[in-house]
C-alpha cells in the first residue's frame, strides 16, 4: 500500500509552520474513468471505509467512490458520533465490539487523529422493566468479553454528578448500564482519514457525481449512469443512507427500509462538567459534551417518514424538557443549532448488508441509527465479501433474505421489550 | 481610549435618573436604566470584555448588539449572556469568561506565539502516537474549550409555553415591519409584531430627526391597534414546516417560548453589517458603523476619542457624522467608494492605537469605524426552501424564491428611504393579510361540517421592487485578519483548508469550524464564502452560502423544554394505599403500591386467607354491537363465537407479524355487550387496534368501543376465603361454585354500589374475583371489602406480591416474558391459536411458526439449589454461547424456593433438561426445566374450586 | 408540526395524529404465500415524493385517514376519512 507523501505529524506540524509551506491535498481530484473494478455509491462513512479496506487488505484499488455532493454531507456529519458496543444480541454486540477495536487503532492506522475519547458510555434504567434490559445487556456482553455492567445510582452519581438521582415519581434513575469502552469521536475527522487513505492507496474520490441510473443485463450490474457520464462497473455496492431505497430500486431491487429523518442539536459551549455519554432510553435522549465544550443531543427518529432534513421545533422542545429531567441545572444553557439527518428504517432495526438478487450488486445499508458507530467494521466487511465472494460471519445474519424468510434479528426483540 | 458618557442625546434609550450599580470582575460599576451591560462598562472606560477563543486574543465591543462575538460574559450563574444586548439590571454579577486568572493577563494567550503552528485542522494532524498519552492530551485540549460554567446544582427556571394562532406574524419590528403589521391589520387579520431589541424602530431609533418623526408616527399607529400584538425583546427561532414559528420572548435572563401558527409569516429582518477582513480587525477599538451609531445615539456613550472613518456607505457616512456632532475627533476618513483608497491595517498591541491606510499612511487613532457593506439575514427564508442569490452589483446575498406562505419585506430585499421602505413593507403587510384570511378559509371549505367559509378576494396584490442599491464588493482588505471572531478562523485557514481538499464551502466550515460558534455565522459567513470563493478560483454566486439552522437566535433550555410534564397517574385508591403505608413503584404511568411492608407475608396471607390488591391501572374496553363476537374472532388468536352470555374468555393477540401484542380477559355481559380487559401498558394501543381493524377493514360491522380503563376502579380479592367475602358484601349474585363457576362474569351490586362487573378469574393461582366498580365509588368499596373481611384475615396486597403469585402460578407477562419477536407458539400457547378459523390477525405467521415449530420456548424452570435467585436477564449458556435468558424469577414463599420463567432455545426445552445459568456475578448454577409453566396449583384445582 | 386538515375536526397539529405509514393491501390470508404476506408486512414504496399514508386521529375524531402527502416538501395535497376514501 502507498505511503502518505506526508505523514502528519507533532513535528510535521512544527517544520510547516517553521517553513510556512502548504501540506498536500488530502485527497485529490482525478477524472472519471469509464470502467472501474468497483463502483462504491455514497461518499459517506461507509462508502470510503469500504474503498479503504478494499485497497488496504485485498489491493483492489481500482475503485470509484460517488458522491452527489461532498464527502460526509449525510448521515455521516450528522449523527452524534457515538461510539459503544454494548449491543443486545451475541452477534450485534460482537459485530460493533470489532467496530469499537478498529475505531481505537483508527487514529494511528489513518494517521489522523480522529479524537475518539473514550470516556465511558451511560445507559440510565428509569424502572424496573428498563433495569431488566440493561442486565440482559450486560450479561450478554459479559459472555462476549465485552466491558459492561450494570450499576447503582450512587455509581451514576459518582460518575456524571451532574445527573439528579434524587427520588421522583415519573423518572426515577434505578441504575444505569455502564459501558467504559463507549466514548465519542470527531465525525468527520473519520470521513477524512478514510477519504485520505482510501485516496493515497489508489482509490478515485468522485463528489459532485451523482448517481442516475444503475445497468443490469441478465440479472447482473455491468454499471451505473452518472451525471458526469457512464461508468461500466461489474461490481456496485449501495452504501447510501436515507436514499438507500432509491438507488436500489435503480437496480429493482426492493428493500424494506423507510426513510426517517433523525435530528440532533447541539448548545453553546460551556466549561467541561460531563465526561460519559449519557443515554436514557425511556426519555430518548442522549447527551455527550464535546471537547469544545458543547453538549450535543440526539433523540428518536421523527414519528413519521420523510426525506426532509428540515429540524423541527418539537423535538427541541422534547429533547430539552428530558434533558432537564436527567440535569434540572442546565436549564440556563442554550441550544445553538439544530439539525437533521435522514435514516434507513429496517423492520427489525438491523442492518441490511450483503448481496442481492440482481448479481454484482451488494447494500450496506438500513443502518437505521446506528450507522456511525459501525462505519469502519462495515467498511472492512463488505470490502472482504466483495473480494472474497463470500458473507463474512460477522455479517452473516443481516441479509437481506432474512425479511421474506422471516427470520428477523433480535435486535427487535429489545427494541420492543418495556423500557 | 477612556470611554466616557456623554451629553443627552436625542434618542437615548438611558434613564439618567435611576444609576445601576453593579460588579464586573469583582469591581463594582455604575451604569443608568436603560443600559446594556456593553454600554455602562464602555461607558466606565472598560475596553476588553472578553479573550478570544483560540489565540486568546483581547476584544472588545464590535457590533454592540446581541449578535457581537466579543460580548459574551458570565452573569451570576448564567453563562454566555450576550452584553451588548441585556440591560443592566443593580447587583448584577458580571464576569469575564474564559480568561484565566484575568482579563489582562491570560496564561493560555501563549497560544498567540504558537498562532502558525496552529493551521486550522492542526488536532486532526497531531497527538496520533502514542496512543496510550492520548487521553492526556484530550483532559489538556478540553480545558481550553470556550464559554462560561454552568454550576448543575442551578435551580431550574421553567417558564410555561404559550400557544398563539395570527394571521400574520412579522419578523422584525423596523419601518417595513411595523409598516407591514398595520397594513396586515387594516387588511382584517390578526397580527403578532416580533422585534429582537428592547425597543420597535429598528435603525429608525439612531437614524437622526425625520427617523424619529418616521418613529413616532408608526409607533402611535401601531399603540392604537388592538389587532397587533408587539413582542419586544423577543425573537422569530425559526421557521418550521406549515409555518409553525418559534418566537422566544425575553425578560432579563428568563425566557419564554411562544409557538405561533402562523397562516403567513413576513420576514423584515433587515440587514445585519458586516465585518472587514483586514490585518488587526480583532483589535479592540476596531468597531462597525452600526455599534457606533448604537453607542453615541441610544446610549450616549463616546466610542472612544480618536477616530479614523473607513467607510463605502450610508451607514459610514452616519458614523462619521455622529462622531463629529458627538465632539470625538476624526483623524482621517478613508472613503473606500474612491479608487485606491484602501483600509490596510490596524495596529496595536491589546488594543488599537494606529491605522495603517493606503500610500502607507499610519494614523495614530483609538477607535477604528467600518463600513463596508451589509449581510443579509435570510435564516428565516432559507428554513422555508429559500436559496439566496448572490447579487455582485449590491455585494450581498438577495432572497430567492420562497412558498406563498412567507413574504419578506424590507432590509432584506432591498434599500430605500425611509418612505419607500414603508410602502413596500405596507404592500407586503396588505398582501400577506389578504393571503392568511385565505388560508383560513381553504381550512374552513375542507372541513365539511365547519360554518361555510367567508370570501377572500382572491386577487393578490403586487408588491413594489425595492431595489438594493450598488454597492462596492469589500470583503478582505490588502492584509489578512480574522473572518470569524467566535471561531478565531483567519482568511488564510480558509485558503489552506481549501489548497488541502476541503474545497466545498461545507467541508471548509467543518474543517476550519468558521461559522460554528455561538452567533452562527451572521457576521462571518458572507466573507468565509468570499475568502473561500478566491481561494478555489470560484465565484461568491456559486460558492453560495452555508446553510442558515434553526434557530435563528440560541434558546434556553428551560424556554424549550416550558412546565410541560408527562403524566402521571393514580388509582381511586391511592390516597389509601399511601395512608396504610404502601410502598410505591411506577409502572408505565400509573404509580402503585409495589407492597405494604412484606411481600412474602402478602403472598402466604392470600394463599391461607384472602388477600385484596388494587388492580385499577388494568386497561378495560367497553365493546357494544351485534358484530363484537365476529371482531373478537378476527383479533384474539382463539375462539369467540360461542362464549355465552355471563362467560368470559382469556385470549391473546397478535400483531400481523404473528408477535404477541397483549392479553387479557374478555366477558360477555349481555347479547351485544362486552367488558375487555387489557394489560395495563397496552390499553391504548388495544383501543387503537381494535378501531383500526374497525374502520379500515370491516367498516359496516356494528360495533362502538368505549376506553373506559379510568371509568372503573378495579381490585382482586384472591384466595382460598374469598367467595365468602364475596357473598358478605354483594347482593343480586350467587357466588357458589355452580351458579358463579370460573370464567364467568356476573353484574352485581357491591357494597352498595349498583352495575358492578364481577369476574370470576385468577392471575394468581387461587379462587379469586374481580371486581369492577364506577370509579367515584372505588375507594368505598375497597373499604366495604376490608370491613367485611376483617374477620377473614384479608390484608391488601402489591405487585411484588402479585408477581410472586403469577409466577407461581406460571402465568407470562406480555413485555417480560415475551419479547418484539415472541410469537404465540414460543410463549406456549398451541392450545389458544385456532387456525381453524377463516381468518385472524396474525393467521399466516402463526400457522407457519406452528408447522416449523418455534426456535425457543418460554418453559418454568427451577434452580436445583433452591435457595439460589437468579438475577432477571442471567443468560442460560451452553458451549460458552447463550441459549435462553431467565425472564422472571422470584423465591417462592408457597414453595420456600426460587422459581422462574425462562426462554430458551428449542433443543434446550424439554421438560427434565438439565440446564447452565450463568449469574451476574459470574458463578454458574444448574436448573431443570417443568413440564408446565405452573409451580403452584399446577392442576388448578385452587383457582376452579 | 404539520397543519393537518382533519375533514371532521378542522386545522389540527400533527402531534395530535398517529402516522401509521404507507398504505398496503393485504393479501388474501387463504392464498398468501410467505414472501407475499411478508412484503405486506415488511416491505414499502418509500417514495421520495407522492405517498398515500394512513394517519390516525388519535387525540381528536379518533378516525382513520388516507393522507396523501409529498415526502420531499411535506406538503400535504389531502385529507379524507378511510370511510370516505373506501366510497
Amino acid at each position: 500500500m502507498a505511503s502518505y507523501p506526508t505523514r502528519y505529524s507533532a513535528l510535521a506540524l512544527l517544520r510547516k509552520g517553521v517553513t510556512r509551506s502548504d501540506w498536500p491535498r488530502a485527497w485529490r481530484h482525478h477524472d472519471l474513468r469509464s470502467s472501474y473494478d468497483v463502483v462504491i455509491v455514497g461518499g459517506g462513512l461507509h462508502g470510503l471505509a469500504t474503498a479503504y479496506y478494499l485497497a488496504r487488505n485485498h489491493h483492489i484499488t481500482n475503485v470509484a467512490v460517488l458522491d452527489k455532493a461532498y464527502i460526509g454531507g449525510g448521515g455521516s456529519g450528522r449523527n452524534t458520533a457515538i461510539v459503544r458496543s454494548n449491543y443486545l444480541t451475541p452477534e450485534g454486540s460482537a459485530f460493533y465490539d470489532r467496530s469499537v477495536r478498529l475505531y481505537e487503532g483508527l487514529t494511528e492506522d489513518l494517521n489522523f487523529n480522529i479524537m475518539f475519547e473514550q470516556r465511558g458510555h451511560m445507559t440510565l434504567a428509569h424502572n424496573d422493566a428498563s433495569l431488566r434490559t440493561m442486565r440482559w445487556r450486560a450479561e450478554v456482553n459479559k459472555l462476549g468479553g465485552i466491558d459492561s455492567e450494570v450499576i447503582d445510582p450512587a455509581g451514576v452519581k459518582e460518575l456524571a454528578p451532574a445527573i439528579d438521582v434524587s427520588d421522583r415519581p415519573r423518572y426515577p434513575i434505578l441504575g444505569a448500564l455502564w459501558h467504559p469502552p463507549g466514548g465519542i469521536v470527531r465525525h468527520d475527522a473519520v470521513v477524512w482519514g478514510y477519504a485520505r487513505g482510501a485516496d493515497v492507496a489508489g482509490a478515485h474520490i468522485h463528489q459532485g457525481t451523482e448517481v442516475t441510473g444503475i445497468d443490469v443485463a441478465s440479472g447482473r450490474v455491468t454499471g451505473v449512469q452518472t451525471s458526469r457520464g457512464a461508468v461500466a462497473a461489474p461490481v456496485v455496492i449501495n452504501c447510501t443512507a436515507g436514499w438507500s431505497t432509491l438507488i436500489a430500486d435503480m437496480a429493482g431491487v426492493k428493500l424494506p427500509i423507510t426513510t426517517r429523518p433523525l435530528q440532533a442539536a447541539v448548545t453553546e459551549p460551556v466549561q467541561p462538567f460531563l465526561d460519559p455519554v449519557i443515554v436514557s432510553g425511556t426519555l430518548h435522549v442522549y447527551v455527550s459534551q464535546t471537547a469544545r465544550g458543547e453538549l450535543v443531543f440526539g433523540a428518536s427518529v421523527d414519528p413519521f417518514s420523510s426525506y426532509s432534513s428540515r429540524g423541527s421545533l418539537g423535538f427541541t422542545e422534547g429533547l430539552a424538557g428530558h434533558v432537564l429531567e436527567l440535569m434540572p441545572g442546565l436549564s440556563k444553557m442554550r441550544l445553538l443549532r439544530q439539525w437533521a439527518g435522514l435514516c434507513d428504517m429496517t423492520p427489525d432495526f438491523g442492518p441490511i448488508i450483503g448481496p442481492t438478487p440482481v448479481a454484482g450488486f451488494y447494500v450496506d445499508v438500513g443502518w437505521g441509527t446506528y450507522g456511525f458507530k459501525a462505519g469502519p467494521v462495515a467498511g472492512e466487511q463488505v470490502a472482504a465479501m466483495v473480494a472474497n465472494g463470500t458473507v463474512p460471519r460477522l455479517i452473516a445474519s443481516f441479509g437481506l433474505e432474512r425479511f421474506e424468510q422471516g427470520r428477523l434479528t433480535a435486535e427487535k426483540g429489545a427494541a420492543a421489550v418495556g423500557h | 481610549m477612556s470611554g466616557s458618557r456623554l451629553g443627552v442625546q436625542p434618542g437615548e434609550l438611558i434613564d439618567r435618573d435611576r444609576v445601576v450599580r453593579f460588579e464586573w470582575n469583582g469591581t463594582e460599576h455604575h451604569g443608568f436604566a436603560g443600559d446594556t451591560i456593553a454600554s455602562a462598562l464602555a461607558a466606565g472606560g472598560v475596553e476588553v470584555f472578553s479573550r478570544s477563543f483560540k489565540y486568546r486574543r483581547p476584544r472588545g465591543i464590535l457590533t454592540a448588539d446581541y449578535h457581537d462575538p466579543n460580548l459574551f460574559v458570565q452573569v451570576g450563574d448564567e453563562p454566555n449572556v450576550r452584553a451588548g444586548h441585556r440591560l443592566l439590571i443593580s447587583g448584577m454579577d458580571v464576569t469575564a469568561q474564559g480568561a484565566w486568572p484575568s482579563l489582562g493577563f491570560d496564561a493560555r494567550g501563549a497560544n498567540r506565539l504558537v498562532g502558525r503552528f496552529l493551521a486550522p485542522g492542526f488536532y486532526y494532524k497531531t497527538f496520533i502516537s502514542p496512543a496510550r498519552l492520548r487521553p492526556a492530551y484530550q483532559k489538556i485540549l478540553r480545558r481550553f474549550g470556550a464559554g462560561g460554567k454552568i454550576d448543575p446544582a442551578t435551580p431550574p427556571a421553567h417558564a410555561a409555553k404559550r400557544f398563539a394562532h395570527p394571521d400574520v406574524l412579522v419578523a422584525g419590528g423596523g419601518p417595513a415591519g411595523m409598516a407591514a403589521a398595520l397594513a396586515a391589520s387594516h387588511r382584517g387579520a390578526r397580527v403578532m409584531l416580533v422585534e429582537e431589541n428592547h425597543h420597535l424602530g429598528g435603525h429608525l431609533l439612531y437614524g437622526g430627526p425625520e427617523s424619529a418623526a418616521a418613529l413616532a408616527e408608526l409607533r402611535a399607529l401601531i399603540g392604537a391597534d388592538d389587532a397587533i400584538e408587539v413582542l419586544t425583546n423577543a425573537v422569530v427561532t425559526g421557521r418550521y414546516d406549515h409555518n409553525w414559528v418559534g418566537v422566544v420572548v425575553r425578560h432579563g435572563g428568563e425566557e419564554r417560548l411562544v409557538k405561533a401558527r402562523a397562516k403567513c409569516l413576513v420576514v423584515a429582518a433587515g440587514k445585519i453589517e458586516r465585518p472587514y477582513v483586514f490585518a488587526g480587525n480583532d483589535l479592540p477599538g476596531v468597531m462597525l458603523s452600526s455599534a457606533v451609531r448604537r453607542l453615541i445615539n441610544l446610549y450616549a456613550v463616546a466610542p472612544g476619542t480618536r477616530a479614523v472613518v473607513a467607510t463605502a456607505n450610508e451607514s459610514g457616512d452616519a458614523a462619521l457624522a455622529d462622531l463629529e456632532r458627538a465632539g470625538v475627533e476624526v483623524a482621517a476618513v478613508a472613503d473606500l467608494r474612491k479608487s485606491g483608497s484602501l483600509l490596510v491595517r490596524a495596529k496595536g498591541r491589546g488594543r488599537l492605537t494606529a491605522v495603517e491606510l493606503s500610500g502607507g499612511r499610519t494614523i495614530e487613532a483609538d477607535l477604528l469605524v467600518t463600513a463596508v457593506g451589509w449581510t443579509t439575514p435570510t435564516s428565516l427564508l432559507n428554513m422555508a426552501g429559500d436559496r439566496p442569490v448572490y447579487d455582485a452589483t449590491a455585494a450581498r446575498f438577495l432572497p430567492g424564491e420562497f412558498p406563498d406562505d412567507v413574504l419578506a419585506a424590507g432590509g432584506v430585499v432591498g434599500d430605500g428611504s425611509i418612505e419607500s421602505v414603508v410602502d413596500q413593507g405596507r404592500v407586503a403587510g396588505f398582501e400577506a393579510g389578504r393571503r392568511a384570511l385565505e388560508t383560513g378559509a381553504a381550512w374552513q371549505r375542507l372541513t365539511p361540517r365547519a360554518a361555510p367559509a367567508p370570501e377572500v378576494d382572491t386577487e393578490p396584490t403586487v408588491i413594489p421592487r425595492l431595489p438594493a442599491m450598488p454597492h462596492p464588493e469589500l470583503f478582505t482588505g490588502p492584509t489578512d485578519g480574522f473572518v470569524d471572531f467566535s471561531e478565531d478562523v483567519k482568511g488564510r485557514d480558509l485558503a489552506l483548508a481549501a489548497a488541502e481538499g476541503y474545497d466545498s464551502i461545507e467541508l471548509a466550515k467543518r474543517y476550519t469550524t468558521v461559522t460554528m460558534g455561538s452567533i452562527q455565522g451572521k457576521l462571518a459567513g458572507v466573507n468565509a464564502v468570499a475568502v473561500h470563493a478566491a481561494a478555489t478560483g470560484a465565484t461568491i454566486a456559486t460558492t453560495g452560502t452555508t446553510t442558515w439552522r434553526p434557530p435563528y437566535a440560541p434558546i434556553t433550555l428551560g424556554a424549550l423544554a416550558g412546565v410541560d410534564e408527562d403524566p402521571v397517574r393514580y388509582s381511586p385508591m391511592h390516597d389509601w394505599h399511601d395512608a396504610h403505608g404502601a410502598v410505591p413503584i411506577g409502572a408505565g404511568q400509573w404509580i402503585r403500591p409495589d407492597h405494604y411492608g412484606d411481600p412474602a407475608r402478602e403472598v402466604r396471607n392470600t394463599r391461607a386467607n384472602v388477600g385484596i390488591i388494587d388492580v385499577s391501572p388494568l386497561g378495560k374496553i367497553d365493546l357494544r354491537g351485534r358484530d363484537v363476537p365476529r371482531l373478537l374472532e378476527f383479533v384474539y388468536t382463539n375462539r369467540w363465537d360461542s362464549l355465552a352470555i355471563g362467560g368470559v374468555r382469556y385470549g391473546v393477540m397478535c400483531a400481523e407479524d404473528g408477535v404477541i401484542l397483549d392479553d387479557g380477559v374478555t366477558a360477555r355481559l349481555e347479547e351485544s355487550r362486552f367488558y375487555m380487559t387489557t394489560t395495563s401498558s397496552g390499553a391504548g394501543r388495544v383501543w387503537n387496534w381494535l378501531d383500526e381493524w374497525l374502520q379500515t377493514a370491516f367498516p359496516t360491522w356494528d360495533v362502538k368501543t368505549t376506553a373506559v380503563t379510568d371509568g372503573y376502579a378495579a381490585m382482586n380479592i384472591a384466595g382460598p376465603r374469598s367467595r365468602e367475602l364475596l357473598q358478605r358484601v354483594a347482593s343480586g349474585v350467587d357466588a357458589s361454585p355452580e351458579s358463579f363457576p370460573y370464567m364467568n362474569a356476573r353484574i352485581a351490586t357491591v357494597a352498595g354500589v349498583a352495575e358492578c362487573i364481577v369476574l370470576r378469574i385468577g392471575f394468581t393461582g387461587e379462587l379469586s374475583y374481580e371486581v369492577h366498580v364506577p370509579a367515584g365509588y372505588g375507594l368505598h368499596v375497597w373499604e366495604e371489602l376490608l370491613a367485611a373481611g376483617s374477620d377473614l384475615g384479608i390484608a391488601p396486597f402489591g405487585l411484588e406480591a402479585q408477581r410472586i403469585m403469577r409466577l407461581e402460578k406460571g402465568h407470562f407477562i406480555v413485555g417480560q416474558d415475551t419479547d418484539g419477536l415472541t410469537k404465540a407458539h414460543t410463549a406456549g400457547l398451541a392450545g389458544l391459536i385456532k387456525i381453524d378459523k377463516p381468518d385472524f390477525s396474525g393467521k399466516p405467521e402463526l400457522v407457519w411458526e406452528g408447522e416449523q415449530g418455534p426456535p425457543r420456548r418460554l418453559v418454568a424452570i427451577q434452580p436445583v439449589d433452591g435457595s439460589v435467585v437468579p438475577a432477571e436477564a442471567s443468560q442460560i449458556i451452553a458451549g460458552g454461547l447463550t441459549r435462553g435468558r431467565v425472564t422472571s424469577s422470584r423465591t417462592s414463599p408457597t414453595l420456600e424456593r426460587s422459581i422462574c420463567l425462562a426462554i430458551v432455545d428449542t433443543e434446550y426445552a424439554a421438560a427434565g433438561a438439565e440446564l447452565t445459568i450463568r449469574l451476574p456475578d459470574g458463578r454458574d448454577v444448574a436448573a431443570t426445566v417443568l413440564e408446565h409453566h405452573a409451580h403452584v396449583d399446577v392442576d388448578g384445582g385452587r383457582v376452579r374450586g | 408540526m404539520l397543519v393537518i386538515v382533519c375533514p371532521h375536526c378542522g386545522p389540527r397539529n400533527s402531534n395530535e395524529f398517529t402516522f401509521l405509514g404507507e398504505r398496503s393491501t393485504r393479501p388474501a390470508v387463504a392464498a398468501t404465500t410467505p414472501a407475499a404476506w411478508r412484503h405486506y408486512l415488511y416491505f414499502k414504496n418509500n417514495a421520495a415524493g407522492e405517498a398515500g399514508e394512513r394517519w390516525f386521529h388519535v387525540s381528536g375524531c379518533r378516525r382513520f385517514l388516507d393522507v396523501e402527502r409529498d415526502t420531499l416538501t411535506n406538503e400535504i395535497r389531502s385529507v379524507r376519512d378511510v370511510g370516505e376514501a373506501a366510497g
